[in-house]
């Protein structure tokens, strides 16, 4: 068949039968039985394994934001500061930090860290700013055991 | 590795031990904190993947509190998996039985259902009272710190103190005490 017009290129098959499968079989030759060998069973596979592909790009950059919050509000609660708290005394401070960078500097560097936390704190201090968002205090430096029946014990043990 | 890296690896991923007091706790809120703890979600280097958590010691199980009337409204739900075989134990009756089945499933319904779930749940040790085995108490380094203030009762304080409380009036002669 001879396409004279240039539309009628995209509904071209490609080059060749065996040339067009191979790049199928190429992307499939991690699977395992049928799924790798025969091509009806593997492009169908790999029709879906590419749109998966897609969308984990999306998904992947959520994760990580989720696991980086994680990381950031368990360094935070050291501090005794809110992970709230710590990104608005930092943007108030003009420390313009993201996610990654935090998270990364509480794991490895936690001194670091710590000065980072006590720049937020001074800052909303200054500021007088109030924060309202998370009432429930955290453990750290401020731990206050006068009503824990056990301290007596623990100390003790020590 | 050198000998500094290779110690402060070990420091990293130890496990520490942590005791938590559940006298005067309501079960569902403490689960919050104690599941927390037992997957590591209070470290900076946490990952589902990573084998971070620590292990904690639930202590006084037997003295939680329960919101409201959910000691005789809260039913525990078991199927034997055979017909028939549903049954719905009111709280007050499961606390009865065992007094750590409370806490344990509070916890156990904290975390999201995977593989990890069960053996995260081995991490947890409740004991009903205050005797913990010695083994387990010396490994222990750190308290979890209660939610709510444990009140002191009138009956438990004692009378000298009572006596030496500064009052604002005496009761008349003649005043019915109930």
């Amino acid at each position: 068949m001879v396409f004279l017009t240039v539309a009628n290129w995209i509904r071209a098959r490609g080059p060749d039968e065996f040339w067009r499968k191979r790049r199928i079989f190429r992307l499939a030759a991690h699977y395992t039985g049928r799924r790798r060998n025969c091509y009806s069973v593997a492009v169908r596979n790999v029709h879906r394994a590419l749109a998966y592909a897609t969308k984990a790009r999306k998904l992947k950059k959520e994760d990580m934001k989720v696991l980086w919050d994680t990381r950031i509000t368990a360094a935070c609660e050291q501090h005794n500061i809110t992970a709230f708290s710590l990104r608005e005394g930092l943007g108030r401070a003009d420390i313009m930090l993201d996610r990654k960078s935090l998270s990364d500097l509480a794991a490895w560097e936690p001194k670091t860290f710590h000065c980072l936390a006590a720049v937020a704190k001074e800052k909303l201090n200054l500021d007088n700013f109030i924060d309202g968002t998370d009432k429930k205090e955290p453990t750290g430096i401020n731990l206050n055991l006068k009503d824990v029946m056990l301290e007596a014990w623990l100390k003790e043990k020590k | 590795m050198s000998a500094a890296k290779r110690v402060q690896q070990w420091a990293t991923f130890a496990r520490t031990w942590h005791i938590f007091d559940c006298k005067w706790q309501d079960p569902y809120q403490s689960a919050e904190v104690i599941k927390k703890y037992l997957m590591g979600l209070h470290k900076p280097i946490y990952h589902s993947m990573n084998d971070c958590g620590d292990v904690v010691v639930c202590i006084n199980s037997r003295e939680i509190a329960l919101r409201g009337n959910d000691w005789r409204q809260r039913a525990y739900f078991h199927h034997t998996g055979y017909p028939g075989g549903a049954t719905w134990t009111l709280a007050w009756e499961v606390h009865n039985k065992d007094p750590t089945m409370i806490i344990k499933k509070a916890v156990y319904k904290a975390m999201r259902g995977n593989l990890q779930r069960r053996h995260t749940m081995q991490r947890l040790l409740i004991y009903p009272g205050e005797e913990i085995p010695e083994d387990i108490i010396q490994n222990v380094s750190n308290q979890i710190r209660q939610l709510r203030l444990v009140p002191t009762r009138l009956d438990h304080i004692s009378e000298e103190e009572v006596k030496k409380f500064p009052k604002v009036m005496d009761y008349p002669q003649d005043y019915v005490l109930k």
